[in-house]
């Protein structure tokens, strides 16, 4: 098979594929509403409206608002922006963090025994402790969030690359190439990256996923963005305290958090049963 | 076999190194003096100075760091300047909760995972099956402290089943005990017994297909027997590698379980700790638990080992 | 006697007997019990003299007893004192101690542990610095009598010493010797009716019965007169998140909680075992602005941020919607002190006049530089009202950097100038006017009007009432002139306690659990 018939069964698959189709449908929901926060939401998130505190969903506020009048929708809406930045950010982060660990641990022996002991070691910091335990040093805020969970994720997807770099260099048609004198770094990027942008896009999702409930966990816990900036775990944490008055304050952050892991969870499935290793073309 | 164990051990001495090594870093992350941070305004420079020595901060960092290593090694993890006692000891006397709270997620997420997924995975494709793996799905979605919130007000406030929150500790109360644990451990081990759920499934269908099941059928063995002696064995591998991954979403998860349940462990000490710059005591619950992630992990190893025999390393 | 009529009075004596016994069981105090009382949070310190925290307030007044105390009109009224006396000229007050009272180290207490106490706390509380401001010599005549000679004539002598907010408790002299005024004391001992048992920080506190305590005789008066401790114990569990402190007095896992948010009013009434208590007064919300740095230093702005307030919905939302929640008043000692409430017209509290606070702005030069304005989630009035008056002052030209930080991190930084330009907090009941913290030199914010701190000198000289109380009102109108802080309306609590609980005094400003007793 070629390389373009391969690459367009490929795309067949994954379009069939129903958990990736519904997994990217509702993410791109999400993405549209976090681009298109100002345009679909009814009120300004952060107006206070005092009279018109805990007042449950109706026509002027479709889910409700919260106990200083502002509105649930709009918040809801909102607070998807911050989500995605950490999602996105932290995906991002630790996909280029593992692809040069990966790379470097798979091609160049002597550093690779180090580099995994290191690996192993940072993947055993529980991610949430270490975020807050950077608040300690370093104020609370969205970065905190972003560095440890980067940290504890980096080394999973490092391990991804370095297994592929191990298993592709000494493949014939490689190690024709280094005979030719082509030097690593291309090799690295015509022969390895294609084929670990599977994977990684899998690991992505799963990563993306839990950067987003990391980032509501510790809004609820008062260390992540400022409180009175929407975000998901900010409204949950908001509306704890007048949960049996106005329970719709923390419902629906919550139902947002539940369905946008709903999302990036099917899409990582999909994405792993599509993408099966055996299929891929090297 | 005993090599492997030995070799395995060795192992974890550099991963253990890098753990204590970015443990002591974390202090050294803050701007500015961190002493004063930690005594506050009204310390007199007489009270700074002392701190910084017992600390140690006066030295070059290389020395410190060495200093740091054979300090942990002794057990030493220093001194919280607020709770006024050894780190160590503030530790211990809050890792039980800590402690009993995981496990029981732990084993809410096996005894509820587990034999979901068999149950699915015996009848594929069936109704039994779908509702399970979709329930399974929204339950890893489902955040856990969302979960707990709407469990303290459905169990404990309108129904009065339960106690919204506390801690009693089971060598002091065991029924007590069992009552407070139950909403923290259920909210905590729900998401992960639906991965442990999904995951029993996908590997019991993978071993169903094994040769020596379709040779066990062939001899004649009832399908029950079949499935639950033979292919669970199998199945149990990965559930097993799972448990140490879960072991560390465990721990991050329970720190907020611990706040919303008033669970006075190490969650609670170490939010309290970085609330009150108490940094001795947040390096010494990341280094413990970092600590107790890398042990799990090796007794996961070496449950491999006996669970399936015919797995060796070389 | 007919035997049918002599069953029936015998029957009507016995229910008569039952009926009373009834009664009587329903007003006799039971010894025993383990009260679990739901706290917000860590105290700073255990240390009466150290902190004006209201936590190690009420915690200490269990613990420790000073000489003086304030009964039901909050006047003070003698407790470790027997009695005083003071000479002619009013420059010495002579205090005799009360015989025979014990700490619960066992040893009794007189005038060598008197003056050693005190002489700390005149030198590390905010009323025990501006008492011994006035202070010429403090010493001990004989075993159960000390004498204090002032420099001059002072009004604040009894009150000082009466106060029950980083009071002076009279500790052992081995203990107050010990510990330098500027640090923590470690060693708990005094001469409550409650002693110290344990203290596991973050998770609870717990006293226990005291049984040589030697009560006063009368009954109880306010915060004074006797104290039984019908409890075997009082456990303080630390319940920081407000919402479960809540949720564990419904479910009887608490006796009683403080500090609850007011959204839980409705639930608690409804419950049929817990009974909600309204606490007047509480606080009045203030923010405090940094007069030693940065922009607050300018007096129009001050004013300007005065006269854009429109506090009643401010103090609306904070009290949940309820209006029994909170009260407008413009006065700076609250009605319940009724000796210094002041009913003065004219004051420019609460304008909200946003032409005026524009033209203030401008007035001020001021070029939408950030005002750090610093609150805590801790105290969820705090925050609510903080985030509240962000929107009223962005809307007429302020610039707002709102940062919210954890209570412990805001005390530590309210004490330098360079981190903050106002901060949040309340302002609990004061029994004389040269208390407010506020209105002095050495508490955050630095008040150091030359004006206002000379009229508080003649707060603390002049003896006669009436000359007083035109003082004060005089220094109410400076007050709302020169703007040293904003004051917003009054607060009320909210507390919750469980029907089993009998005995609690619900008029005192604070809580105590002595003469409480649980009826299970």
């Amino acid at each position: 098979m070629s390389d373009a018939v391969a690459r367009a069964t490929w795309r067949r698959r994954l379009g069939r594929n129903r958990n990736v189709v519904t997994g990217a449908l509702i993410v791109t929901l999400v993405v549209l509403a976090a681009l298109f926060a100002g345009a679909i939401s009814t009120h300004n998130p952060r107006r206070l409206d005092p009279p018109n505190r805990l007042k449950p969903p109706s026509a002027q506020n479709y889910l409700g608002t919260d106990e200083f009048g502002r509105d649930v929708w709009s918040l809801v809406v909102h607070g998807s922006q911050v989500s995605l930045l950490v999602g996105a950010t932290t995906m991002v982060l630790t996909s280029l963090g593992g692809i040069v660990v990966g790379l470097v641990a798979g091609y160049y022996r002597r550093l690779d025994i180090a580099l995994m002991r290191v690996m192993d070691g940072l993947m055993a910091f529980p991610a949430i402790l270490l975020a807050i335990a950077l608040m300690a040093a370093r104020g609370s805020g969205v970065g905190n969030v972003i560095f440890a969970l980067s940290v504890v994720y980096t080394p999973r997807t490092a391990m991804l690359i370095r297994s592929t770099v191990l298993s592709i260099r000494e493949l014939d048609y490689v190690l024709a190439a280094r005979a030719l004198g082509r030097r690593d770094l291309a090799i690295a990027f015509r022969h390895i990256l294609p084929n670990c942008i599977g994977p990684l896009l899998v690991q992505g999702s799963f990563i993306f996923a839990y950067a987003i409930l990391a980032e509501a966990i510790l809004g609820f816990l008062g260390v992540g963005v400022p409180p009175y900036v929407p975000s998901w775990g900010n409204v949950i944490a908001s509306g704890k305290n007048v949960i049996r008055e106005a329970f719709w304050v923390s419902l629906f952050p919550g139902v947002a958090l539940t369905l946008s892991g709903l999302g990036l969870n099917l899409l990582g499935d999909g994405l792993r049963d599509t993408l099966d290793p055996r299929l891929r073309v090297p | 076999m005993t090599a492997y164990l030995i070799r395995r051990i060795l192992a974890l001495v550099p991963v253990l190194a890098v753990v204590v090594s970015v443990a002591f870093l974390l202090i050294h992350l803050i701007p500015g003096d961190p002493v004063s941070v930690m005594l506050g305004p009204d310390a007199t420079p007489a009270q700074i100075q002392a701190a910084r020595q017992a600390l140690g901060l006066d030295r070059p960092l290389p020395e410190q760091l060495l200093k740091f290593y054979a300090r942990v090694l002794r057990g030493d993890l220093g001194r919280s300047y607020f709770l006024d006692r050894p780190v160590t000891q503030a530790l211990l006397e809050r890792a039980e909760p800590t402690l009993v709270l995981t496990l029981s997620a732990l084993l809410v997420a096996i005894v509820i995972g587990v034999p979901s997924g068999i149950v699915a995975a015996a009848q594929p494709g069936s109704l039994w099956d779908r509702t399970l793996m979709l329930a399974a799905l929204l339950g890893v979605c489902v955040p856990g402290f969302w979960l707990s919130l709407n469990f303290i007000y459905l169990f404990a406030v309108r129904l009065g089943w339960l106690p919204a929150a506390g801690y009693a500790s089971i060598f002091v109360d065991p029924v007590a005990a069992l009552r407070y644990m139950v909403l923290p451990a259920v909210s905590l081990g729900f998401s992960q017994s639906a991965l442990i759920a999904r995951i029993s499934r996908s590997c019991m269908l993978e071993a169903l297909q094994q040769d020596y099941i379709r040779t066990a059928r062939a001899k004649g063995l009832s399908h029950a027997t079949v499935t639950w002696v033979h292919a669970f064995r199998n199945a149990l591998v990965p559930v097993v590698t799972v448990i140490g991954i879960t072991m560390a979403i465990l721990i991050g998860g329970a720190v907020v379980t611990e706040i919303v349940f008033n669970i006075p462990g190490l969650g609670r000490l170490i939010i309290s700790a970085v609330l009150r710059r108490d940094y001795p005591v947040v390096q010494g619950v990341i280094l413990v638990t970092a600590t107790a992630y890398v042990l799990i992990n090796l007794v996961v190893d070496l449950l491999y080992v006996f669970i399936d025999p015919r797995i060796r390393y070389e | 006697m007919a035997p049918g009529s002599f069953r029936r009075g015998f029957v009507a004596l016995v229910a008569m007997l039952l009926s009373a016994s009834s009664v009587a069981a329903a007003e006799t105090p039971k010894r025993g019990g383990v009260l679990r009382v739901g706290n917000l949070g860590e105290p700073p310190a255990l240390d009466a003299h150290w902190t004006t925290a209201s936590i190690t307030e009420t915690l200490t007044n269990h613990v420790y007893e000073g000489l003086y105390s304030l009964d039901a009109s909050n006047r003070p009224t003698p407790m470790l004192a027997e009695s005083h006396t003071v000479s002619k000229d009013g420059l010495t007050y002579t205090f005799k101690l009360r015989q025979g009272v014990k700490f619960h180290s066992g040893k009794e207490m007189t005038s060598d542990d008197v003056v050693p106490s005190l002489a700390r706390w005149g030198k590390q509380s905010i009323y025990g610095k501006a008492l011994f401001a006035q202070v010429a010599d403090w010493r001990a005549l004989d075993k159960y009598t000390v004498e204090m000679k002032l420099k001059e004539k002072s009004a604040i002598v009894l009150i000082s010493l009466a106060v029950p907010n980083n009071f002076g408790a009279i500790y052992p002299k081995e203990i107050a010797e010990k510990f330098p005024p500027e640090v923590k004391a470690t060693e708990w001992v005094g001469t409550g009716p409650f002693k110290l048992a344990e203290w596991k920080p973050d998770q609870y506190i717990r006293m226990v019965r005291f049984d040589a305590y030697r009560s006063r005789n009368e009954q109880p008066n306010g915060y004074g007169g006797g104290k039984t401790a019908w409890l075997d114990e009082i456990r303080w569990i630390s319940v920081p998140e407000v919402a479960t402190r809540v949720a564990q007095v419904e479910t009887g896992e608490l006796e009683f909680a403080d500090d609850l948010n007011l959204d839980a009013y409705e639930r608690i009434r409804k419950n049929p075992n817990v009974k909600a208590i309204v606490s007047k007064p509480y606080y009045w919300l203030v923010a405090v602005l940094n007069k030693k740095e940065g922009l607050m230093t300018n007096a129009k702005l001050r004013q300007a941020w005065q006269a854009a307030i429109d506090i009643e919905p401010i103090m609306k939302n904070v009290a949940g919607g309820h209006a029994d929640f909170y009260r407008m008043d413009s006065s700076l000692a609250p009605v319940e002190i009724a000796a210094w409430h002041t009913k003065l017209a004219g004051l420019p509290w609460n304008e909200h006049n946003p032409e005026k606070a524009r033209r203030l702005l401008k007035e001020a030069g001021y070029k939408s530089e950030p005002i750090r304005f610093m609150a805590t989630q801790e105290y969820k009035w705090m925050y609510d009202f903080a985030l509240l008056t962000k929107q009223q002052l962005e809307d007429v030209g302020f610039n707002i950097d709102l940062q919210v930080v954890d209570w412990a991190t805001l005390v530590k930084r309210r004490n330098n100038p360079k981190e903050y330009d106002a901060f949040t907090t309340g302002i609990g009941a004061f029994y004389d006017p040269t208390h407010p913290v506020f209105l002095t030199a050495s508490w955050p914010g630095w008040t150091t009007d030359d004006d206002i701190l000379k009229l508080q000198a003649e707060l603390a000289r002049e003896t006669d009432p009436k000359k007083r109380m035109a003082l004060w009102e005089m220094q109410t109108r400076q007050f709302y002139e020169k703007v040293p802080v904003i004051r917003y309306g009054d607060l009320f609590g909210l507390r919750a306690m469980r029907t089993s609980m009998k005995g609690f005094n619900e008029k005192t400003e604070r809580i105590r659990f002595y003469n409480v007793w649980l009826d299970k």
